[in-house]
């Protein structure tokens, strides 16, 4: 089920919060509403945590993580640490990373076997990654745009793109990542796929301003209550068309 | 798009008399109004001409305001430029804002006249009279425009009402002979809520509502019923529809109604069919045979029919039923419209260069296997549980549908809520940690403990792995991993480096003794009254030193450095004494007596001695003594005689006059 939600007005709630298959990570806001979206989809299921990463909100950019594991940047303080590990289940491994590129958000993009990462990762970084997530780490751009994790949303059913990746190089990711892949957008049209849209395997989260076409198109190729990425090709065309072009 | 053609925002039109009084009480408040007789001819006119150019800017200004504002109908799409030809009339339209143009082009040519004829003007009286005339003239000139300006100030009043159509978008327009129920299917499928009566021309013009179909928003566009009969006797009601039908690229329903309760037979209906098709050409065409709970196609005579069918076999048109009455087909009605459409848009922009952007978007990536490993979504047992329980259904209890089950769920939100509201409640974060028991989450962890941070001892086994690695290290230096094996030195350079280091050690005992020495006081050079120390006079009689040196080489002390050090040894009286620079002795007195005047300012003026200053001190402290035990006000207070005088204060005060007049 895809939902909309927004973050103290702002429609980057990938920035805001992090979503796995095993737990969910949520800034700490002024109120809980942003909160409470994520709670009514996920209460019960999986551990919905507020956390800060170095005191700052933007833990969905400076966090990678994945069912198994979750990799925090340097900037983390050891109460914040204390705090995730306290809070997540013992199944997911908590690890904190020294590497330059300190946003891991902005820099891996995984899901449960598979994470792409920015080609300037340190070797070290790419073997906790490979270790802590247990996942192929591929170093991979996507459109151009080093910067993976910024520019898709990916789960293990599919991949959301940004909208400008070729058909060549959604191919070539969709065989490295084994996921059916599209390009697409979210709120209104907005490129950076992963901070507008944190997604798992049965539940996805976007901007309040994304389109009812764009939505439609995350809910088919994530899989989300038994729909199918074919349905986008097959009945989705036309509409597509008419409002991109 | 849709907002390029809001006309909302055109500002009010003044009528002629507003507008006069709006600039000449503008003129009033921004220009300068003092004047005199008395001032220089120059200045008057100037003054006079800077109110006629700002009557001119201040016309301008508004009469371009409004010839900019309304829209320019060679500019806009053509639905709106006809539309607006059919209501307000394009000639009347065009000759109503040329004339504003022209008004102000001779507003501007009077400004222009005036301000060459004050130039002329040799009294403040004519100067004066020269600017009524140009601002009458003026005012004429705007008193003219009197109609123009009401029938714009009409013509923005109705344009601020029309509804805001925007004619790019995904539109269906719904057409027919009057009273056959269009305005019913338009509240049907949207929110417009068309006035619906039973009565041909209820809808008089254009309406518009929207609706949600396939992802994407849609216009739906009611028109005014159309009559049969020849273009050039269609009234302003029927024109609308006509410039809609004409200009929009939208799919066109056409309805008819078979039950002839609209008061038109079937005969006129497919009439007027024939006669407006030509403006259906290359859209998108349905026919809707509304009202089906009256009359169906099934029910009409077999030539009717037949004569129906082949008309729409050979339009390419589609036939769809329904009735707004008992809602039987109103939807598949707005599926077919709105398929037939979307295919249309879809093919025409297929066709254009631009699609190659968005194929990337309709094209879903297959992976091609690389290898055997499964990599099944991992979906937790809760999450199915879940989504199995949305799709409850029960009865609901009223109306007996069947409706989804509503679980009531306690949310983060609904606590805040009930704490105070955002602001004032603060979450626990301790509240949903996963510990092994419950009675520990709300421990407080220090983050110091004997000296330690307790987050370097988060992993249980850190004591072992420090040893392991220290134990590792001492092996290390057992095995002499770390010992230094540069390779000896040679004799010789053993011996350099030794040299090297008397050198460098004898540096640093030169530097650390130069910067020993006592450094000279500046007050010390400038004369004191106590005798110097020892150790200073020994530093600074460099002259004895240098005579020293001189007279071991055999030379003498130059002429300068003598009389120097007379100077300095004996003072003025010693430099006087020396036959050599002997002065009068008067001189040498003038020289003392300035020397001592300029020293001591208390002395000024007294004889010398100290004899008439001390009786002179004495008589002041007499003097102050009453007025310094009564703790009074004396001459050398500051004092402000009068706070506010009276010159300074009173009277005009334009330029420079605060201080003196």
């Amino acid at each position: 089920m895809a939902v909309r939600a927004q973050f103290e007005n702002s429609n980057d709630i990938g920035v805001f919060a992090k979503l796995t298959n095993s737990y969910c990570l949520v800034a700490i806001g002024g109120s809980e509403n942003f909160y409470s979206v994520f709670e009514s989809e996920l209460q019960d299921v999986v551990p919905i945590i507020h956390t800060s990463i170095g005191g700052t909100r933007i833990i969905g950019r400076l966090t990678a993580g994945n069912r198994h594991g979750l990799l925090v940047p340097n900037t983390t303080t050891d109460q914040e640490l204390q705090h995730l590990r306290n809070a997540l289940p013992d199944s997911v491994a908590l690890q904190r990373v020294e590497e330059r590129l300190s946003a891991l958000g902005n820099v891996i993009a995984c899901n449960d076997y598979v994470a792409l990462i920015h080609p300037d990762l340190d070797r070290e970084t790419e073997e906790i990654i490979a270790d802590t997530l247990k996942v192929e780490v591929f170093r991979h751009a996507i459109a151009d745009q080093l910067l993976v994790g910024t520019y898709c949303a990916l789960s293990n059913n599919g991949g959301l793109v940004h909208p400008k990746t070729s058909v060549q190089d959604q191919d070539e990711l969709s065989s490295l990542l084994q996921i059916p892949l599209i390009a697409g957008s979210v709120n209104r049209g907005a490129g950076h796929v992963g901070s507008g849209l944190v997604v798992n395997d049965w539940a996805a989260f976007a901007g309040l301003d994304t389109t009812s076409t764009e939505l439609s198109v995350i809910e088919n190729i994530f899989k989300l209550q038994d729909a199918q990425p074919q349905y986008i090709v097959n009945e989705m065309r036309d509409a597509i068309i008419d409002s991109v072009v | 798009m849709s907002s390029y053609y809001n006309f909302k925002k055109i500002q009010v039109i003044p009528g002629s008399e507003d507008l006069l009084n709006i600039i000449l009480s503008k003129i009033q408040r921004k220009t300068p109004t003092v004047i005199h007789p008395g001032y220089k001819i120059s200045r008057i006119r100037e003054f006079y001409m800077r109110k006629i150019k700002f009557a001119q800017d201040c016309f301008d200004e508004k009469l371009d305001h409004i010839t900019g504002e309304f829209p320019k109908l060679d500019e806009i799409h053509p639905f709106y430029a006809d539309l607006m030809n059919v209501l307000y009339d394009r000639d009347h339209y065009k000759l109503a804002l040329g004339q504003i143009s022209k008004a102000k082009h001779l507003i501007d040519s009077v400004a222009k006249d005036y301000t060459r004829l004050v130039k002329f003007g040799d009294s403040l009286y004519r100067c004066k009279q020269l600017k009524v005339a140009a601002l009458g003239r003026m005012a004429t000139i705007i008193k003219r425009q009197k109609d123009s300006l009401t029938y714009l100030e009409q013509v923005r009043q109705h344009l601020a009402r029309l509804p805001s159509i925007d004619p790019n978008t995904r539109t269906l327009l719904v057409c027919g002979y009057p009273n056959v129920g269009k305005s019913s299917f338009m509240n049907k499928l949207t929110r417009a809520d068309v006035d619906v009566q039973p009565y041909a021309f209820t809808t008089k013009s254009l309406f518009v509502g929207h609706m949600d179909y396939k992802y994407l928003r849609w216009q739906l566009i009611d028109t005014p019923g159309i009559l049969d009969h020849p273009l050039e006797d269609r009234n302003t009601i029927e024109m609308q529809s006509v410039t809609a039908l004409a200009h929009l690229r939208a799919c066109v329903l056409f309805f008819i109604d078979l039950s002839e309760e609209c008061g038109f037979s079937i005969d006129a209906q497919l009439n007027l069919y024939n006669t407006i098709k030509p403006l259906f050409a290359g859209k998108p065409t349905v026919m809707v045979v509304n009202k089906i709970d009256k009359k169906r196609m099934e029910d009409l005579d077999a030539p009717t029919r037949e004569r129906i069918e082949a008309m729409l076999a050979r339009d390419g048109v589609t036939l769809a039923q329904q009735s707004c009455y008992t809602d039987e087909g109103v939807i598949a009605v707005r599926d077919t419209a709105c398929d037939l459409l979307i295919a249309a848009r879809a093919d025409m922009k297929l066709r254009s260069h631009r699609v190659q952007d968005v194929l990337n978007k309709l094209h879903v990536a297959q992976p091609q296997a690389r290898d055997d490993v499964a990599r099944p979504a991992f979906v937790p047992e809760a999450a199915l549980e879940r989504q199995r329980a949305a799709k409850e259904m029960v009865r609901d209890p009223d109306t007996g549908e069947l409706v989804p089950l509503k679980r009531s769920m306690t949310l983060a939100r609904d606590v805040e809520a009930e704490h105070g509201g955002a602001g004032v409640y603060n979450v626990n974060l301790k509240d949903r940690y996963l510990l092994a028991n419950d009675d520990w989450k709300q421990d407080i962890i220090p983050e110091l403990m004997d000296g330690k941070n307790i987050a370097d001892f988060i992993d249980p086994d850190i004591a072992e792995r420090l040893a392991a690695l220290e134990e590792e290290e001492e092996r290390l230096i057992a095995e002499g991993f770390y010992d230094d094996n540069t390779p000896d030195l040679t004799p010789a350079e053993l011996e350099t480096r030794a040299r090297a280091k008397i050198i460098r050690d004898k540096k640093a005992l030169a530097r650390a003794a130069h910067s020993s020495l006592a450094t000279m006081p500046r007050m010390e050079l400038h004369g004191r009254l106590d005798p110097r120390p020892e150790r200073i006079t020994r530093r600074l009689n460099t002259l004895p030193i240098l005579a020293r040196r001189l007279a071991a080489k055999g030379k003498d002390l130059p002429a300068t450095a003598q009389l120097m050090r007379s100077v300095s040894q004996g003072g003025w009286r010693a430099a006087a004494e020396d036959p050599a620079y002997a002065r009068k002795p008067s001189e040498v007195m003038k020289m003392r007596r300035l020397e001592g005047d300029q020293k001591n300012r208390q002395l000024m003026g007294l004889a010398p001695g100290k004899a008439q200053y001390n009786q002179a001190i004495k008589e002041v402290r007499f003097t102050q003594r009453g007025p310094n035990l009564m703790a009074k006000r004396g001459e050398s207070d500051r004092h402000i005689m009068t706070k506010m005088p009276k010159h300074l204060f009173s009277g005009k005060r334009t330029i420079g006059k605060t201080d003196r007049r």
